[in-house]
């Protein structure tokens, strides 16, 4: 069936902003959809409020409105776009929420928009558990065994069917309360007595257990003529009860025969045809008992998921863009096979490859919060490594994730690792160092049964690593001059990297590649192409193995090419905006003539989509993978400074080993970075900066201290989104953290800073050439100094900053960038302070703010940088005066993602912790402000009790704004001595207890629902008090809650002029769109 | 292998195995290691892209005559379950592997692979860049060659493969058929599937299978679809098999060249039209033989479990298991019949013209009268199935059994009983329908377990 010509306009939803469970899959699927509607000829209207997206691009759609994802704002956007249909399965959990609601609340039928892809029935049954068990009862396929207990003993008779263990779950208590796994029968009647009494329906679920079972995901694809399709099979290296975002995972399953693999094939489509999935991608989850084969369905996903993120990058087929497709009426054997441009995309692609993901973790940021992993999502972001066989993949895997590894141990890494008892718990423990701690295990002569018992994982993955721990340990103590190069083939076919050879070998890294390559030892590159080289491809999707009899990849003749280094895993600090990056200056390399060649291991990114660049290799980002690509492609330069800290700390190696590095040389980047010089130069060119010193022991850190006197911020060298970073204030302080921090990084010293409590703090992001300096956008904080600029709120044009401060600001800049030698991007971090201002810090790259900076003023920073590297001009590139006014403000905001790790201090401070970001645009600052609370948080208070409690410095400041609220028809409860400040003022509130000051408390008061938002700016340093609880408290029950003065100013005043007007949805391409011109300059 | 190579190698479940090596006629040489038996064996290079299912595609009779190689580069993961296997011993000469398993690891495992092709004298060769080799295949086109644990030298090895003789024009299906006739009915069905597998009904159809190299899951299919086969040796003749009054006769796949099995073919034009016939593979081939249809060798052959076909009549696309190197050419079958073929007089090489037209066509056969093409490879189009419509047979050039791949064709199984039972829409089932029939899943399926 051809495409439909009866739709025109069609509205796409995205996945708003980055959170733990859904980060920029959704990106990489959103574009792909949107790219392919277009080309199809539709219209595309876009709603999503992530900024940092390749999706919101003003030119992946033809209406972009980076706007909350609330059926409200997506009503306003359908009144005034009048769009014939809605896709909804492309934006996750989010976009589909959205819209089931739409559907539901009558919206879609009022303005007769049809839903396509999917229908309300088909996404009910797919997600409502009682519905999907019952389907599957229809099909005769078995869900976990359950029943309900309504009193004890129901739960002992439902026992006595399905035999101990069970897992026990209340119903409707907050988040699983009251859960937990009965081993026995004491356990079972203290758990469901104990859950009986929790849920409000007195009732208990006991379910069999099913943990330590082999769980496997099907990615499945089906049309409307009823085709349906395999892409991909997926087996979780973890075993059932680590959730497969958090688990080790391999494509294709390794360890099914033929009859159980066809058997999960027809029960994975039978269940998209039973659940009504009419057309597009899903994923199936099944367990296996491994004792006899026994299959139960966990879950399916009537939508694209992260895994079909994965499993499009593993084979090759683009699972997103078939769905778009498929949606508007095609079928799957009238698309045709993108890689092999001659085959139909009806097929399962047959891979010749092993694919192995390991997700990144960032439990290191979130002090307090439990690591053990489990059902519940944890990871921040992912690698994929391909290789061969699993050894290489796994080898690869464990080498890209940029956590200081070069490989599964044997690297000079491993951590110290306690007495016997504490190792088998260590093992047994499902954590983000399980994997290391095997090996070690293995090291240890722990047999496959034994690590088997204590792990659950298949012996199959346990004998692989131990060939390769056998391998590494024969290795260690050899001489590098005894490897032949029938041994050097054998070490780098199990995955070994060159570091880790050097570490066994007490060689260095740059030794064993020389010896390597002496003795003819060179990898050769594949190429990923759906279909296991039985028919020729056209795409050139690499990666590199040492099955080397041929090499596929060549570069093209007669063509200049860029080679640009990706951001690596998506963790906080370094996510998706660097991706964005990326991306862009592939565009406009190519766009300037450039053959394009993307190097990245994420993949959930649409850098790693073979559609971005000319090339694309999928690989770590280390010295060695980097160099073995440039070895081949010999590029004419290879552009480091947009993959944010991944790529930066290769640049000076590279450099060394003979590569150009594009743009901003390595030692500009140097010296921005050391301490001493970059003073030296700020002092040169007359500008301000925190007094400051630095120390490698505690008592020259007092010594410091002493000097610039308390509060200090404190910080080790050469850290990205501000790992490491402190706030002290006293003498206890300083000497916990200077203890703390030489595990951080042993061989740089610790930074101490004069911290400018109070401060206003800016970011600025500008472009340079060498000779003049552009200066794409200021951004006004809205926290004060002291909390990490990415989690800070920012707002551009400044809201409260003179036209002179601006002035001075960029002549700053400009002043800078020259004399730094920047050529690309520079990011300056200011303060100021007393009306003076002082300078932070300055990076010559971009910056996480460059996505936010260019949506805002309509100048693709990221793109401009790229055509400077490669050559042109400032002038060349026509941009907008830098002093221009702009009409409106747009606010991005941090998102934060507390509510995943309970007990985590959800404080902010100079250590970054969000996630992701969204953007709102308005007329005013407090408009804008307020668009991003609603997307954040999907609904703002209208009317209710705001809960006030600030320190003593603002206590003067939080009248006005409270008498605001009062006015808007809040009432005001507030602590003793807030209460008391307002009172005098003659603001009416209610005084409330602190938690400490006993019952009943403004705790008390949050638990029952009773606060609508909360005021609570606090000074000083965080301790486990009183603010700790409730702020873990607030996150629970999801009250929004603000921690500045100018914070809560705008919320009052955003929430005063929705009241009056409401707010407005604007398009991004309703404002002025600064694209830069195709034409370039000397680059051609 | 150097000494420090076996001294890295020691206490893993790498063995040392001999070296081997793989030489094709066109001077093409790889070197690895052994990984089955020893010796030398000579063979057609062929490859199979499944992802699972190697010992299915080892034990496959088909592959008489041929060196398989593997794509997926980790075979023998899970291990050897002897049931799975589609005949009692391998046919094929030789096996190319990227990484042989030693450590298997499966619930149903018997043995390790390797253990099971040194029992059965398989040659086969591992670490060996199968993706570089499988490219050379694709583009040069199936060859004979050599796989070697004796002789390591270029030289001779080509010498000895350049005598060799090739699979062209060779009855292959005789060597691997049966010496005299057999029953296969619900008491040979294997245990160890019964977990997945449904129940067998009882048997309603009498039917005669000649057994050109039988995939046991073909006879298993028949059983499952209410027959009780009894299998014939290749050559039997027509007249014996209609003495025994069958319901149908069904025609199995094989190795080789479809022409030098005449044998088969000559008594297939005896038997249509006296007898409801199905024919799968080679099958497929004797009834297009039948007709006197021309055969095509394939460049490099279908072998593998992801190859999309369309049912012209459904307008489904079913994925299916192959294995052929060689194919019937439709317009040989005789003129197309305009008013059945939307008014087309004009035959295309490319059958995918029809499925752009949305046509099933009609040739009219000097010898059987009309014939309709039912099933199209949506990759190449070549044909995959035809329907007589003026007597009373049906083939399909994949495999609707899979064993190994996907099993959407199972259909095929249930509309030979329909033909057999004299319906006229035997194959108008909607595969949708017909997914879930022959499995078991769930609670059923492990109650028994317990029990057994």
């Amino acid at each position: 069936m051809p495409k439909r010509n009866d739709i025109e306009t069609i509205l796409v939803i995205g996945s708003g902003p980055i959170v733990i469970g859904q980060a920029c899959e959704f990106d990489y699927s959103g574009t792909q959809a949107c790219k392919v509607l277009k080309d199809e000829g539709y219209r595309v209207v876009l709603v999503n409020s992530n900024p940092a997206t390749i999706m919101t691009d003003p030119a992946m759609a033809d209406r972009t409105y980076v706007e909350p994802i609330t059926a409200e704002f997506i009503e306003r956007v359908i009144a005034r776009e009048h769009p014939d249909a809605l896709l909804p399965t492309l934006g996750g959990q989010t976009g589909l929420n959205a819209a089931v609601e739409l559907a539901e609340s009558g919206i879609l039928e009022k303005y007769g928009v049809e839903m396509i892809g999917c229908d309300l029935e088909a996404i009910n049954r797919g997600e409502d558990r009682k519905l999907f068990n019952e389907c599957m009862a229809e099909l005769g396929i078995e869900t976990a065994r359950s029943d309900y207990a309504y009193r004890v003993e129901d739960a002992l008779a439902i026992v006595e069917k399905l035999g101990y263990p069970v897992v026990l779950r209340p119903s409707f208590t907050m988040g699983g309360a009251g859960g937990g796994i009965a081993h026995n029968e004491e356990e079972l009647r203290l758990i469901v007595s104990q859950g009986l009494e929790l849920s409000p329906a007195g009732e208990v679920l006991v379910e069999e257990s099913i943990k330590g079972w082999k769980e496997y995901e099907m990615e499945v694809m089906r049309d409307k003529a009823g085709n349906g399709i395999i892409v991909c099979s997926i087996e979780n290296l973890d075993a059932m009860g680590v959730h497969t975002g958090d688990s080790i995972t391999v494509a294709p399953a390794q360890t099914l025969s033929d009859v159980e693999y066809q058997r999960m094939r027809a029960a994975s489509l039978a269940i998209l045809e039973k659940v009504g999935v009419e057309t597009g991608g899903s994923n199936v989850q099944f367990a296996v008992n491994p004792e006899n084969g026994r299959m139960v369905v966990i879950e399916m996903n009537p939508r694209v998921s992260r895994s079909s993120a994965l499993a499009s990058k593993a084979t090759g087929f683009p699972i997103a863009k078939a769905a778009a497709r498929l949606a508007v009426g095609y079928t799957l054997d009238e698309i045709v096979n993108d890689i092999t441009k001659a085959t139909p995309a009806c097929f399962e692609p047959s891979i010749d490859y092993c694919v192995v993901k390991v997700p990144r973790f960032a439990f290191e940021k979130f002090q307090g919060a439990d690591d053990v992993l489990s059902t519940r999502m944890k990871a921040v972001g992912e690698v994929m490594a391909i290789g061969r066989t699993f050894e290489e993949a796994l080898g690869k895997a464990m080498r890209s994730l940029e956590n200081g590894r070069a490989g599964l141990n044997a690297d000079g890494k491993c951590k110290e690792i306690l007495g016997q008892d504490g190792f088998d718990e260590l093992v047994g423990r499902p954590t983000q160092d399980r994997i290391f701690y095997m090996a070690e295990a293995l090291r240890r002569g722990w047999g496959a049964q034994r690590l088997h018992e204590a792990t659950g994982i298949d012996p199959w993955f346990i004998d692989r690593m131990r060939d390769i721990v056998t391998i590494e340990e024969n290795l260690r103590g050899m001489s590098l001059d005894r490897l032949d190069a029938q041994a050097f083939r054998l070490l780098k076919r199990m995955g070994l990297s060159d570091v880790q050879i050097g570490h066994l070998t007490g060689a260095d890294e740059l030794e064993v590649r020389a010896r390597r390559k002496q003795l003819g030892i060179v990898p050769a590159f594949k190429t990923v192409d759906t279909c296991a080289a039985e028919f020729p491809g056209t795409t050139a999707y690499h990666y590199k193995t040492y099955d080397a009899d041929e090499n596929e990849a060549v570069p093209t003749p007669g063509r200049k090419s860029v080679m640009i280094l990706g951001a690596g895993p998506n963790r906080i600090g370094q996510g998706i905006e660097f991706d964005y990056c990326c991306v862009h200056a592939s565009y406009a390399l190519r766009d300037a003539g450039y053959e394009t060649i993307m190097v990245n291991c994420n993949p959930e990114t649409v850098s790693t989509d073979y559609d971005t660049s000319d090339k694309l290799y999928f690989e770590p980002l280390t010295f060695e993978d980097v160099m073995d690509i440039v070895d081949i492609e010999q590029p004419e330069g290879v552009v480091v400074t947009l993959g944010g800290q991944t790529p930066l700390k290769l640049a000076a190696a590279l450099q060394e080993a003979g590569v150009n590095i594009m743009g901003t040389k390595p030692e500009a980047i140097d010296l921005a970075e050391d301490r001493d010089r970059f003073r030296a130069v700020c002092d040169e060119l007359a500008i301000a900066y925190p007094a400051a010193g630095q120390a490698t022991t505690i008592d020259q850190a007092r010594k410091v201290a002493a000097d610039i006197g308390f509060p200090l911020l404190v910080r080790p060298s050469y850290v990205l989104g501000g790992r490491g970073m402190g706030i002290v204030y006293n003498d206890g302080q300083l000497k916990r953290y200077m203890a703390e921090a030489a595990k951080i990084t042993p061989d740089h010293p610790v930074y101490l800073d004069r911290f400018l409590e109070g401060a206003v703090e800016l970011d600025l992001d500008a472009l340079c050439d060498g000779t003049e300096t552009y200066v794409g956008a200021i951004m006004e904080h809205i926290e004060m100094a002291g909390i990490h600029s990415g989690d800070s709120a920012c707002c551009t044009p400044p809201f409260s900053l003179s036209d002179a401060i601006q002035a001075q600001l960029r002549s700053i800049a400009r002043r800078l960038a020259l004399r730094l030698g920047v050529v690309g991007l520079l990011n300056i971090q200011f303060a100021i302070k007393d009306q003076v201002i002082y300078m932070i810090e300055a990076n010559p790259r971009a910056s996480r703010t460059v996505p936010f900076a260019s949506k805002a003023t309509g100048v693709p920073l990221a793109q401009a940088a790229a055509r400077i590297m490669a050559g042109e001009s400032i002038a060349d590139l026509h941009l907008p005066s830098d002093e221009r006014r702009l009409d409106h403000f747009s606010v991005k905001e941090a998102v934060m993602p507390f509510g995943r790790f309970p007990g985590a201090d959800t404080i902010l401070g100079p250590e970054m912790k969000s996630t992701g970001e969204v953007m709102g645009i308005a007329e005013n600052f407090p408009c804008a402000f307020d668009k991003t609370q609603l997307a954040i948080s999907y609904k703002l208070p209208e009317g209710g009790t705001v809960f006030v409690s600030v320190c003593d410095r603002d206590k003067r400041g939080i009248v006005p704004i409270a008498r605001d609220f009062v006015r808007l028809g809040f009432r005001i409860v507030a602590t003793e001595g807030t209460s008391r400040a307002l009172r005098a003022a003659g603001v009416d509130c209610t005084p409330v207890k602190k938690i400490s000051e006993g019952a009943p408390n403004v705790l008390d008061m949050l638990i029952a629902g009773e606060i609508a938002l909360m005021i609570n700016t606090p000074f000083g340093h965080a301790t486990r008090d009183d603010g700790y609880e409730l702020r873990t408290e607030a996150v629970k029950h999801g009250v929004t809650q603000i921690t500045t003065l100018a914070g809560a100013q705008a919320m009052a005043a955003g929430l005063e002029a929705m009241r009056a007007n409401g707010l407005s949805a604007i398009a991004l391409q309703d404002l002025p769109q600064h694209p830069l011109p195709l034409e370039g300059g000397s680059a051609r | 292998m150097s000494n420090i190579t076996e001294q890295l190698l020691r206490g893993t479940s790498k063995g040392v195995g001999a070296k081997a090596a793989l030489a094709l006629e066109d001077g093409t040489v790889f070197f690895g290691t052994s990984c089955g038996a020893a010796g030398e064996a000579f063979g057609e290079i062929c490859f199979n892209t499944s992802l699972e299912g190697y010992l299915e595609v080892i034990s496959d009779p088909s592959y008489a005559g041929q060196i398989i190689t593997l794509t997926y580069p980790q075979i023998g993961n899970y291990g050897v379950n002897l049931e799975d296997a589609q005949s009692g011993k391998p046919a094929l000469r030789g096996l190319v592997v990227r990484d042989m398993c030693a450590t298997p690891s499966n619930w149903r495992s018997d043995m390790a692979l390797g253990e099971y092709l040194e029992r059965n004298g398989v040659v086969a060769i591992e670490d060996v860049d199968t993706r570089a080799l499988v490219r050379h295949v694709r583009d040069h086109g199936a060859q004979r060659a050599i796989i070697s644990t004796v002789d390591d030298d270029a030289e001779s090895l080509l010498a000895k493969v350049r005598a060799s003789e090739s699979i062209v024009g060779r009855n292959l299906a005789a060597t691997v058929s049966c010496e005299r006739p057999y029953a296969h009915t619900a008491h040979d069905m294997p245990d160890s599937v019964r977990f997945a597998l449904a129940e067998v009904p009882d048997a309603r159809f009498k039917v005669i299978a000649y057994d050109c190299g039988v995939k046991r899951s073909i006879l298993d299919g028949l059983v499952r679809a209410g027959c009780s086969v009894t299998c014939v040796p290749w050559d039997t003749p027509a007249e014996d098999v209609l003495a025994q009054h069958p319901d149908g006769v069904f025609l199995s796949n094989g190795p080789g060249d479809p022409d030098a099995v005449s044998g088969t073919y000559s008594q297939v034009e005896k038997l249509l039209g006296k007898v409801p016939m199905f024919g799968i593979c080679l099958g497929h081939q004797m009834m297009g033989k039948a007709a006197g249809a021309d055969i095509e060798k394939l460049k490099f052959g279908h072998r593998g479990g992801n190859h999309p076909v369309m049912n012209l009549l459904t307008r489904r696309v079913e994925i299916t298991a192959q294995n052929h190197g060689f194919g019937v050419l439709f317009p040989s079958m005789g003129e197309l019949v305009p008013e059945l073929s939307g008014g087309y007089t004009e035959h295309h090489d490319d059958l995918r013209f029809w499925v752009r037209a949305g046509i099933a066509p009609v040739v009219r056969n000097e010898r059987f009268g009309r014939i309709r093409l039912t099933h199209v490879n949506l990759n190449d189009g070549t044909v995959e199935g035809v329907a007589f419509l003026d007597v009373p047979a049906f083939c399909v050039q994949y495999h609707p059994e899979a064993a190994p791949g996907p099993t959407d064709a199972h259909y095929l199984f249930t509309a030979f009983a329909r033909l057999m039972e004299g319906r006229k829409d035997y194959l108008d089932i909607d595969i949708a329908a017909d997914r879930l029939a022959g499995w078991r899943f769930g609670a059923e399926a492990t109650k028994e377990l317990a029990n057994a």
